[in-house]
């Protein structure tokens, strides 16, 4: 049933598909399995899932080598600060909530709002990195490097650094990704789609850190 | 039509200009924030926790709360089912993948 209804609305809206090529972005064929998403969108479900498997490969790499581990944490390396890194986590649930305020206004047509969110989430990610410099080097007190936790030392120094830098680097890209879509927003260049599409690299970033954050840090 | 992605069609269309409710967002962020306070306090070394209690918790909160990512954030919720079914179900593989392998690796320590 709802493959024929997904067929018919993609007929009923293939006219529109024409007229808003420019504003919403390249329409796949109607198919029952995908409905009237965009390209863009099946494009970057598809790299989240292939980017969620090798993360997938190092939490399970780093599974493996804790459950058979004797002893964890060699003597004089540090434990990880939970509590800060809880704040960590705090702020990146809160730039996704901005996310979806962004997406919701870019939906709506409200391109001013769009920016001011979208503005507001890069900020939540710049302070998430910040944050995660000073748990690294220190700024403000002494980082891991320095007490002790050296990255190839031991299975839980090297796991650490491994998994928390890859998330890292998906929340640089993505602060990037965010500045240069709220960038074309206020010059009026970003349609929804494209908002939308950002929105679910952004989120994935923040449920990778769920998973990271228990995994890591609390278990 | 009842799993049309609204998001994504209005986006696609450039005709929608209808608000959003935001109030999923936030009942879905009150609940993350909540989640990750529970989970600090489960994971407290002085709460005494079972550490199997613990760690079965600290799983389930992580997992509830990643789903509520996905679904309301990601929108999946609201997404044609057989996207929704392509994005979720392979996660069910390395789960199972991981629960053999890391059981494996913790059984050779009773040895």
């Amino acid at each position: 049933m709802s493959a024929t209804a997904t067929a018919d609305a993609g007929h009923a809206h293939g006219g529109h598909h024409e007229e808003h090529h420019g504003l919403g972005g390249h329409l796949l064929p109607s198919d029952s399995a995908v409905g009237l998403a965009t390209c863009g969108k099946i494009g970057m479900w598809i790299f989240l899932l292939s980017d969620a498997f090798s993360f997938g490969g190092l939490l399970l790499g780093y599974g493996i080598l804790r459950g058979g581990a004797t002893q964890w944490h060699s003597p004089g390396e540090p434990e990880l600060g939970i509590n800060f890194t809880a704040v960590l986590t705090f702020l990146l649930i809160c730039s996704s909530v901005t996310m979806v305020m962004a997406v919701a206004n870019a939906a709506e047509g409200n391109r001013s709002r769009v920016t001011m969110w979208l503005f507001l989430t890069a900020l939540g990610g710049a302070l998430f990195l910040t944050g995660q410099y000073q748990e690294y080097f220190g700024i403000w007190s002494h980082g891991l490097t320095k007490e002790g936790l050296t990255f190839g030392k031991s299975a839980y120094a090297s796991t650490f650094y491994l998994v928390t830098s890859f998330h890292g680097a998906h929340v640089f890209s993505g602060t990037v990704y965010i500045l240069i879509t709220a960038i074309r927003s206020a010059r009026g260049k970003a349609d929804a789609n494209e908002v939308e599409i950002l929105g679910l690299f952004w989120h994935f970033v923040d449920l990778i850190w769920i998973l990271v954050f228990t995994f890591v840090y609390l278990l | 039509m009842a799993e049309t992605s609204s998001s994504g069609h209005q986006a696609a269309s450039g005709e929608a200009h209808a608000a959003h409710s935001r109030k999923p967002y936030l009942v879905i962020f009150g609940l993350l924030f909540a989640f990750t306070i529970l989970e600090v306090l489960v994971a407290l070394p002085s709460l005494g926790v079972n550490q199997i209690l613990k760690a079965s918790a600290l799983i389930l909160l992580a997992l509830t709360k990643a789903a509520m990512v996905a679904l309301w954030f990601m929108h999946l919720k609201s997404e044609f089912k057989v996207l929704r079914w392509s994005v979720l179900l392979p996660f069910a593989f390395p789960a199972l993948y991981a629960f053999i392998l890391i059981a494996e690796a913790g059984w050779r320590l009773l040895d």
